[in-house]
């Protein structure tokens, strides 16, 4: 009598699995998840994003997934993981990772730039100036760090900083001096990750773009537009920067060059949920919507956003077609 | 005999659990070619992030030896007030989430706590170093030491030890003697799990130390640089040197038990 007892209550919990499956798009209005795959730096500005969108989509829920922007795109092409959007800090990533097997466009909507972080704790706080900051980060006992420029694009360009601040300045043998006070040790997988360090107190100074440092409130210093990556107008400059990175497989190496910090994002060819995924981009492509999130969050968007050939306009979505202009 | 329908479904939920841990284990470790396999290995980077996981990890394995024995003894011969939450507190390294860990660590590490200003005037460095490398897995490791060897100490009735301390043993000749050799198989255990949880973990340490890489963080830095192809057999290395070293120890262990 017990062991029937045992089996009608098997039964019964596996019907009540089964019904609780995901029962999959049956309706055909916007709704579902949206996962989007996005840059450690964009976290904070789409969190709200989502929060908005939701409150007008309520049957839908927007997954975020953050990592270094080159992880997001190896998620998509190694691991096969289901994505609908993947924001990039760097919109060459998309450009050279994913179109043209895994999206077919690239819209960029935002910039940024780099700045020095710290807090008041750090060393020689009190003296670090646009004037000076380079001279301090040379000094014996300072703890500065950037992110794996491997992995990170935000590493690379603080590299880049570095070896543009030895031509603005006109100091020979700067980028040298620098990197020779910083051991291998003080860089991080993401430049996010340095906030922790810097905030504890086990690094002084660390390399970040200033929408991170408005957003988590840390204290920094601006630099000159000729180095900090911030103003397209300069991209001839920037590119006398170059900086080595891994290439395709280990051992190999390629040089990035320096630009202007241009965010990019794509929906993927094979998205599961595009209907929403649409909605979404609409929204956060929109002045009033996500672009304006962005710049409240120290994150300048382009308004209106950008692609760089009628083509690639007219291979976007119908509904994200007016939101750009085309634009090199 | 005939068995009952219980035996069967136990049966088939351990062939379900198999599956389970088995498949993807068996998918990873047989996609790199031979070819790839070799190339890795003559990787001076692999082998040294492998070696530091192997040394590291047993280094919190001795460090745990070395501090947890006299606690697990205490703890399972004495009752106290307050015993149960030291033994809670023993285990919360188990249930906090890895990333935790690391911060967790830091921020008693750097300039804005005294332990690490004290820290930083003995010249000793918890950031981007093995010292802490060592501290996170240690922290990681020593629950499950301090777990089996106390089990292993309870298993030996006290009243060994009395005989022998009534027979005018001191106490510490009474553990050399008595206890120790009966359970000194716990301890062992205790290591192996111990050095098996270190060598497994990676959240908290690459929040503390990304150099020197330890073996999880190389095949995250190769996964993320490169892709699956150049991770993957970097994974099947440390996972198969990790298996001889375990299996080498546990023989040994069974090995012993049997000539007894």
């Amino acid at each position: 009598m017990r062991e029937t007892h045992f089996f009608k209550w098997i039964g019964f919990m596996a019907l009540a699995m089964i019904l609780l499956l995901p029962q999959g798009n049956v309706r055909a209005e916007v709704s579902g998840k949206v996962i989007i795959f996005n840059a450690g730096s964009l976290t904070m500005p789409l969190a709200q994003m989502e929060k908005e969108f939701e409150a007008t989509y309520p049957g839908v829920d927007v997954l975020r997934e953050a990592a270094g922007s080159q992880q997001c795109a190896r998620k998509i092409i190694d691991l096969k993981k289901p994505c609908d959007i993947m924001a990039s800090a760097d919109y060459k990533v998309i450009d050279k990772l994913l179109i043209p097997n895994y999206a077919d466009w690239n819209i960029r909507f935002a910039t940024n730039q780099l700045v020095l972080c710290y807090t008041d704790k750090s060393k020689y706080a009190g003296e670090v100036k646009a004037k000076n900051w380079y001279e301090i980060l040379a000094r014996k006992g300072v703890i500065w760090g950037h992110s794996d420029p491997n992995l990170d694009p935000c590493g690379y360009r603080a590299l880049m900083v570095l070896q543009l601040a030895e031509k603005y300045y006109k100091i020979p043998g700067l980028y040298k001096r620098l990197i020779a006070n910083r051991p291998k040790e003080n860089i991080r997988p993401k430049s996010v990750e340095l906030v922790s360090l810097l905030q504890t107190g086990n690094m002084d100074y660390a390399w970040e773009y200033l929408s991170v440092a408005v957003q988590h409130g840390l204290k920094y210093t601006l630099l000159p537009d000729e180095i900090n990556l911030g103003n397209y107008q300069f991209d001839t400059f920037y590119s006398q920067a170059v900086v080595k990175v891994t290439g395709k497989k280990p051992g190999t190496f390629m040089d990035m060059k320096g630009g202007s910090v241009t965010y990019g994002v794509t929906m993927v060819k094979d998205a599961p949920n595009r209907e929403a995924a649409i909605a979404f981009l609409k929204y956060m492509l929109d002045p009033q919507g996500g672009l304006k999130i962005l710049k409240d969050q120290g994150q300048p968007p382009f308004i209106p956003c950008r692609v760089p050939t009628k083509a690639m306009k007219s291979s976007l979505p119908k509904p994200l077609q007016n939101l750009v202009e085309v634009r090199d | 005999m005939k068995r009952e329908p219980f035996f069967w479904i136990s049966v088939s939920c351990g062939i379900v659990i198999m599956a389970f841990i088995l498949l993807p284990l068996i998918q990873m470790m047989s996609a790199p070619s031979a070819g790839m396999l070799k190339e890795t290995i003559q990787d001076k980077d692999v082998v040294r992030s492998i070696w530091l996981s192997i040394y590291t990890a047993g280094l919190a394995a001795l460090i745990s030896f070395v501090f947890g024995t006299p606690l697990a003894y205490l703890l399972a011969r004495h009752d106290f007030r307050g015993k149960r939450l030291v033994e809670g507190i023993i285990d919360l390294p188990i249930a906090i989430p890895h990333p935790v860990v690391g911060i967790a660590i830091l921020s008693v590490a750097g300039k804005n706590h005294w332990f690490g200003q004290i820290l930083a005037e003995l010249g000793v460095r918890i950031m981007g170093s093995v010292t802490g490398i060592v501290t996170v897995l240690t922290f990681v490791g020593i629950p499950f030491y301090l777990n089996a060897t106390k089990a292993g100490f309870e298993a030996i009735s006290p009243r060994l030890e009395k005989v022998s301390r009534s027979l005018g043993a001191s106490m510490f000749s009474t553990f050399a003697r008595i206890t120790f050799p009966l359970a000194w198989r716990s301890m062992l255990i205790g290591i192996i799990m111990c050095s098996a949880r270190a060598i497994s973990e990676f959240g908290a340490v690459v929040i503390v130390a990304y150099h020197p890489m330890i073996a999880p963080v190389l095949i995250y830095e190769r996964f993320e640089a490169y892709g699956l192809k150049y991770s993957q057999p970097v994974a099947v290395w440390l996972v198969s040197i990790s298996l001889i070293l375990f299996l080498l120890l546990r023989i040994l262990t069974l090995h012993k038990v049997e000539e007894q």
